[in-house]
């Protein structure tokens, strides 16, 4: 009996410091996506409306039905939709999203946000549009949708949000390919990070064939009205895609007319919409601008693309 | 679930409400569809009217065609499928869209109109568009996107990539189509718009294998979507199309939420490739970096150039 007592009150704490042991939350992490979600009246107006609803892998063509391959390309795992209701009737759907890795969540973040969006304090990077809100952190992408714009809606979506990101009790960094990009100009909000050659062209249809080999990219826009493509082909041990054969695809293809070398290493094309486009190589990645820039002011932007941290 | 219509039936039916408007024509026979392309060359290929008034621009669209009685004639069953994929705005057609659409049906004397679809009870619900649907004294039919035998197999003569598509056999109980999708950015494919949305009559798991395995990401397997899909349009013809261009979202298709942009405008059209082509230009794609509408054009399905279509636009 006594013995007994004694595993009673000690399991507990063996259980309690089983639980909160810093892998088993690592471990937790791949399980029920619900646990992040706020019960009903934690944020204050906003009740649970409806039970979760889970989808994994493969599953996340019955939620999404087309448009499933972006999420794949960025690896993708499972997602957890959760609606909540006022009593108002004003509703929001919040959906979270489990990927790879944190890269593969940044990567979906940037597909998913748009160059006018607003920065606020959230997860590892946070980006409100009219009427809904994305972050992500650790390996996860947060998605709320307000379906309206009224103040009360939009302070709804930043309280669920906050609630969500103090849950999940994981970090992780951007890709750091995101680093090689120049500081100076650079329009945060519009940082697309590509993983694949549908999320380039959603970006930008350079080509329709793989030209690139494409591993990984990035892209800004700057405040001097040009967008910066960085671009690492499969290939980077052995160097990027040669040069000569990217000066041949981009005269053959139809996307684009007057091509003119600049120099040894950069050349410039125009694409249908009468955009310049200009391209060199520096070490192991292609390097892209668009937009209309001087020549002597390409040479400095080309310079300026750091070191990878 | 009642049986499919039988051919015979079908063409005694096509033959009492005229054949160029009849739901099939071009399944079974092509050249019946040549009056509707006839009359399109003599008159608007393409109907835009713009304005806040939804319901309004939709009447004025479909008034600018000819109006609803060139389309559907007295006794006729209309079939309508308007995109209900997510609640997230600009991501559905509208109500007020689908509700003109139901009264100018009743007006010219249809004498049922049903709205098709496999998607859930909570879609419709979500959308707004079963109010709608009910108030307006329209048919549901929601066919189970899981029974395979609900759905009818039909052969794709012409079809490259698809060879057979896996139709709702609820379809072939009407007799006049109205294709009525909202126009939106696809992040697979950049665009949606008529010819993608007839695959809300296609077997969910048929339109799965338009997606490649393990949903792989290079170009040639979206152009297998894009091929299945002009396809597919191959052997269904829509009597009439009319598109929400008034709020779409540009970004984050199909699905959203994306960045809303809101044209307000309401597109009628028979031709599903100037349709699907005048709509690109909503939001400033290159209607040459889209496979689909380059791949039905190609399937003589319509014309791309918009230089060589007459397009109105009216003010409401």
């Amino acid at each position: 009996m006594a013995r007994n007592l004694i595993l009673y009150s000690v399991l507990p704490v063996f259980v309690a410091l089983f639980l909160f042991s810093p892998e088993t939350t690592q471990a937790s992490l791949q399980g029920d996506l619900s646990r992040f979600l706020p019960g009903s009246g934690e944020v204050q107006g906003w009740e649970r409306d409806g039970a979760p609803q889970a989808y994994r892998g493969e599953g996340l063509y019955e939620y999404i039905n087309g448009g499933a391959e972006i999420y794949h390309e960025y690896g993708f795992r499972q997602v957890v939709v959760q609606d909540f209701k006022r009593k108002d009737g004003k509703s929001i759907s919040v959906e979270i999203f489990e990927m790879e890795d944190p890269e593969s969540a940044y990567g979906i973040f940037t597909f998913k946000t748009n160059p006018e969006d607003r920065e606020i304090s959230l997860g590892s990077d946070a980006l409100l549009s009219d009427y809904y809100l994305n972050f992500w952190k650790a390996r996860y992408l947060v998605t709320l949708t307000g379906f309206d714009e009224d103040e009360e809606t939009i302070r709804g979506l930043q309280n669920i949000a906050h609630s969500i990101d103090t849950k999940i009790k994981a970090d992780g960094n951007r890709p750091s390919l995101v680093s090689a990009l120049p500081e100076e100009g650079l329009e945060r909000a519009s940082l697309k990070y590509f993983e694949g050659n549908l999320g380039l062209h959603n970006s930008y249809p350079f080509f329709t064939e793989d030209v690139f080999r494409l591993k990984e990219g990035i892209k800004g826009d700057y405040k001097g009205g040009y967008s910066l493509y960085i671009i690492e082909s499969r290939t980077a041990e052995k160097g990027p895609v040669d040069f000569d054969d990217l000066k041949k695809s981009f005269k053959a293809s139809s996307r684009y007319s007057h091509f003119r070398s600049l120099e040894e290493l950069i050349f410039r094309v125009e694409d249908r919409k009468g955009k310049q486009v200009y391209v060199t190589q520096s070490k192991d990645k292609t390097l892209i601008v668009i937009g209309t820039v001087s020549q002597e002011r390409i040479k400095n932007i080309f310079a300026g693309i750091q070191e990878i941290k | 679930m009642a049986k499919g219509i039988g051919r015979r039936e079908f063409v005694k039916k096509t033959a009492k409400i005229g054949f160029s408007a009849a739901l099939g024509g071009s399944v079974i026979f092509p050249w019946l569809n040549s009056s509707v392309q006839a009359y399109d060359r003599k008159g608007i290929d393409i109907a835009v009217a713009i304005g806040s008034d939804y319901l309004k621009n939709t009447i004025k669209a479909v008034d600018l065609l000819g109006g609803m009685k060139r389309f559907v004639k007295k006794g006729s069953k209309v079939a309508i499928l308007p995109n209900t994929q997510s609640r997230h705005p600009g991501a559905y057609t509208k109500p007020e869209i689908v509700r003109a659409v139901i009264r100018m049906c009743k007006e010219a004397g249809a004498v049922e109109v049903n709205c098709l679809s496999w998607l859930t009870p909570k879609h419709w619900a979500d959308t707004g568009l079963d109010q709608a649907v009910k108030e307006e004294g329209a048919n549901l039919k929601l066919v189970d996107s899981d029974d395979e035998s609900l759905y009818k197999p039909v052969p794709i003569p012409k079809g490259v990539s698809l060879k057979e598509a896996q139709i709702m056999k609820e379809f072939y109980n009407n007799d006049v189509f109205i294709n009525m999708p909202v126009t939106k950015d696809h992040a697979g494919n950049k665009f949606t718009g008529t010819m993608k949305n007839l695959m809300g009559l296609n077997f969910r798991r048929k339109n799965r294998t338009f997606h490649k395995e393990g949903w792989q990401t290079e170009q040639s397997a979206i152009e297998h979507l894009d091929k299945c899909i002009a396809d597919l349009n191959t052997v269904i013809k829509p009597a009439l199309c009319v598109v929400d261009g008034t709020e779409l979202i540009t970004t984050n298709g199909p699905m959203g939420p994306g960045k809303l942009i809101k044209p307000q405008k309401v597109i009628a059209g028979v031709d599903r490739v100037a349709v699907d082509a005048y709509c690109t230009t909503l939001w400033g794609l290159d209607v040459r970096d889209i496979i689909m509408i380059n791949k039905g054009y190609e399937n003589k399905l319509g014309q791309i150039d918009l230089k060589k279509t007459k397009i109105e636009e009216v003010k409401v």
